[in-house]
């Protein structure tokens, strides 16, 4: 192969696709009309081409478009009825934030936390300033004293019988 | 992996929220003693109750009958025979950090001579007396062990 054909050839698809410029044309044109092995190559090129394009253009003819066209149609026209409530849909369908699967970990982590620290936070401190020690108290055969020393830290639920109350008294 | 990480976040958190229940549950030490102003013995693990009862009823004798620390669970009653004849209930109701909800009763022959609802903390005690025992009376004390 010559060195001019080397460089034709670069340019020789593009002018089989009419890509060429017009210097480009007349450059390769003039250098078809001496080069015979380049006239081949452009002459397998067009019989690729009509290799390829008969079968197609056959498919094209054989396939029933407007069949096609009817079934994209009626694929579109259920979506064309969910447009009528534009606003709500935006409201109601999710953010693609919330679908991502990220957000799941993320929040069981947020739930977990949550749990822990309302625990913490809520959890009522006891205060004996506020808050009896002794809830309730009751005896069927007894009478009660209760006696609660802040200092001592100490709680006395005394049982009196009947005898010693009337001792006390007298 | 990515799928799995959402069931073990799941699988702690039930565990933690498992632990926090089962961990519901307090050591108290149970001490029934006489107290009586007949002699002048003071078992020397009553020292420090014989302290505490001095300003208001001063026995001069302190016989320990009885010394234990059951761990109450809640609302399973834990009872303790004491003498004379008498059977302690003890019943954890509800425990937060360092208090203890304990119900308390007393009964003899099936009737309830004391039915009570204490709050247990940290050095606090607890103490139930009066009925006669001989020349003296019982006393039952109640502390947490936290």
């Amino acid at each position: 192969m010559k060195d001019s054909c080397l460089s034709i050839s670069e340019l020789l698809e593009k002018y089989f696709d009419q890509e060429v410029t017009e210097g480009e044309k007349h450059l390769v044109e003039n250098h078809l009309q001496n080069c015979p092995s380049c006239r081949d190559t452009l002459t397998s090129l067009e019989g690729l081409k009509s290799l390829i394009k008969a079968p197609v253009e056959k498919a094209a003819q054989e396939e029933d478009f407007p069949w096609v066209w009817q079934k994209i149609k009626r694929e579109i026209q259920p979506q064309e009825k969910q447009g009528r409530w534009p606003s709500l849909r935006f409201w109601l369908v999710p953010s693609p934030l919330l679908k991502k699967k990220v957000w799941v970990p993320a929040v069981a982590t947020a739930v977990l936390l949550m749990a822990l620290t309302t625990q913490v936070i809520f959890k009522k401190t006891p205060s004996y300033s506020d808050a009896s020690v002794v809830k309730y108290v009751e005896s069927q055969t007894h009478h009660i004293m209760v006696y609660e020393s802040e200092n001592a830290k100490m709680t006395m639920i005394w049982l009196f019988d009947e005898g010693d109350q009337e001792s006390s008294k007298s | 992996m990515k799928r799995a990480f959402p069931f073990l976040l799941f699988v702690l958190f039930l565990s933690l929220f498992s632990a926090s229940l089962s961990s519901a549950q307090v050591q108290v030490r149970l001490r029934v003693f006489e107290a009586s102003n007949v002699g002048s013995r003071i078992d020397s693990s009553l020292r420090d109750m014989r302290d505490q009862f001095k300003p208001l009823v001063d026995f001069s004798s302190y016989r320990l009958l009885k010394d234990e620390t059951p761990t109450l669970y809640p609302n399973r009653p834990v009872i303790s025979p004491a003498h004379p004849g008498r059977v302690i209930e003890l019943t954890l109701i509800r425990q937060d950090k360092n208090v203890a909800e304990v119900r308390v009763k007393i009964k003899r022959e099936q009737r309830d001579i004391l039915d009570t609802q204490v709050r247990l903390s940290p050095g606090r005690t607890v103490s139930i007396g009066g009925p006669k025992h001989g020349e003296g009376v019982i006393i039952v004390t109640l502390s947490g062990q936290f």
